[in-house]
């Protein structure tokens, strides 16, 4: 008997459905992020803005990387639906905390799909996602930085801090070569 | 109905309310039931099977609203639908459940490189 699902396509249905709420979820970190950076902009916070706008464009294009793989893949990608996110803020400092947290829940998210690859001996999924663990070694260690920068330039310093901690880059990945 | 079954039709799976077929020749599963045969790529298989899978069937059973008495399930890429009762869903959830065990079955002996004997 002929495995029709496999000729269709190679990646099975759990994977299918952890990359679609993965899509999900990248989605719902764009939209967080957006709001982030609103705002930062209608506090004056323009250079923290700026980096929130980026990072919300970033996200988009980790959900659709992923969409374009399921297409590629012959498997079915799902436009996700995004729930309402936070648009308000009690300061700076909660609005790096709350991207600290999506990250982490993020790279948590990844890790479990790795299992799910490993389960299902999906191998070119676990390459693809090598790719995430990567970049969420690079996002967590840009949050933890800009909450440390909070806690280490003065309060009143507010240009100043919003300029730092906009300029917050991760150079030294192991992984890079 | 399953005294006219095509030549081309593999059983998949059986139960005493349906069947599902496999069409090699035209890469299509069938599904017999309710004295109705419908056709399904292996794509709209699984996806009419979750559909048949997230029927909430605890508020059917709950509920005393006349619209909760039967759902109705629109066939991927068909203007046909199913009307089905509570207990009917849970016949059609066993049948595909059923084959989709069997479906899974056949990927794995594919994947270590076994096959099973072709019916003569
Ligand atoms: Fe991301
Ligand atoms: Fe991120």
């Amino acid at each position: 008997m002929k495995d029709l699902a496999r000729l269709r396509t190679a990646i099975k249905e759990s994977v299918e459905l952890a990359l679609n709420q993965q899509i999900q979820m990248e989605m719902v970190s764009s939209s967080k992020y957006l709001a982030m950076a609103g705002w930062c902009d209608r506090n004056g916070l323009d250079h923290c803005a700026g980096f929130f706008y980026k990072q919300s464009d970033e996200e988009r294009h980790h959900a659709m990387k992923l969409f374009h793989y399921l297409c590629d893949q012959g498997a079915t990608a799902y436009s996700p639906e995004v729930p309402a996110v936070a648009q308000e803020f009690d300061s700076l400092r909660s609005v790096f905390e709350g991207a600290l947290e999506q990250e982490v829940s993020v790279t948590d998210s990844i890790n479990r799909i790795i299992g799910i690859c490993r389960r299902e001996s999906d191998y070119a999924t676990e390459e693809l996602l090598k790719w995430y663990v990567k970049e969420q070694m690079e996002e967590e260690y840009i949050a933890r930085r800009c909450l440390e920068l909070i806690d280490q330039i003065p309060a009143d310093q507010i240009y100043y801090l919003d300029k730092k901690l906009a300029s917050v880059t991760y150079d030294g990945n192991v992984f890079d070569e | 109905m399953t005294s006219n079954v095509p030549a081309t039709y593999q059983e998949v799976f059986r139960t005493d309310k349906g069947v599902v077929y496999q069409c090699d020749a035209s890469y299509r599963l069938i599904l017999e039931f309710w004295n109705t045969r419908t056709q399904f790529s292996a794509r709209d298989f699984a996806q009419f099977r979750r559909m048949v899978e997230t029927v909430d069937i605890r508020q059917m059973a709950l509920s005393t609203a006349a619209s909760d008495d039967v759902e109705i399930l629109t066939l991927p890429r068909s203007e046909r639908c199913y009307v089905l009762t509570l207990c009917e869903i849970v016949h059609l959830r066993e049948l595909l459940n059923g084959a989709k065990l069997m479906l899974d079955l056949n990927s794995m002996l594919r994947e270590c490189g076994c096959t099973l004997p072709e019916p003569a």
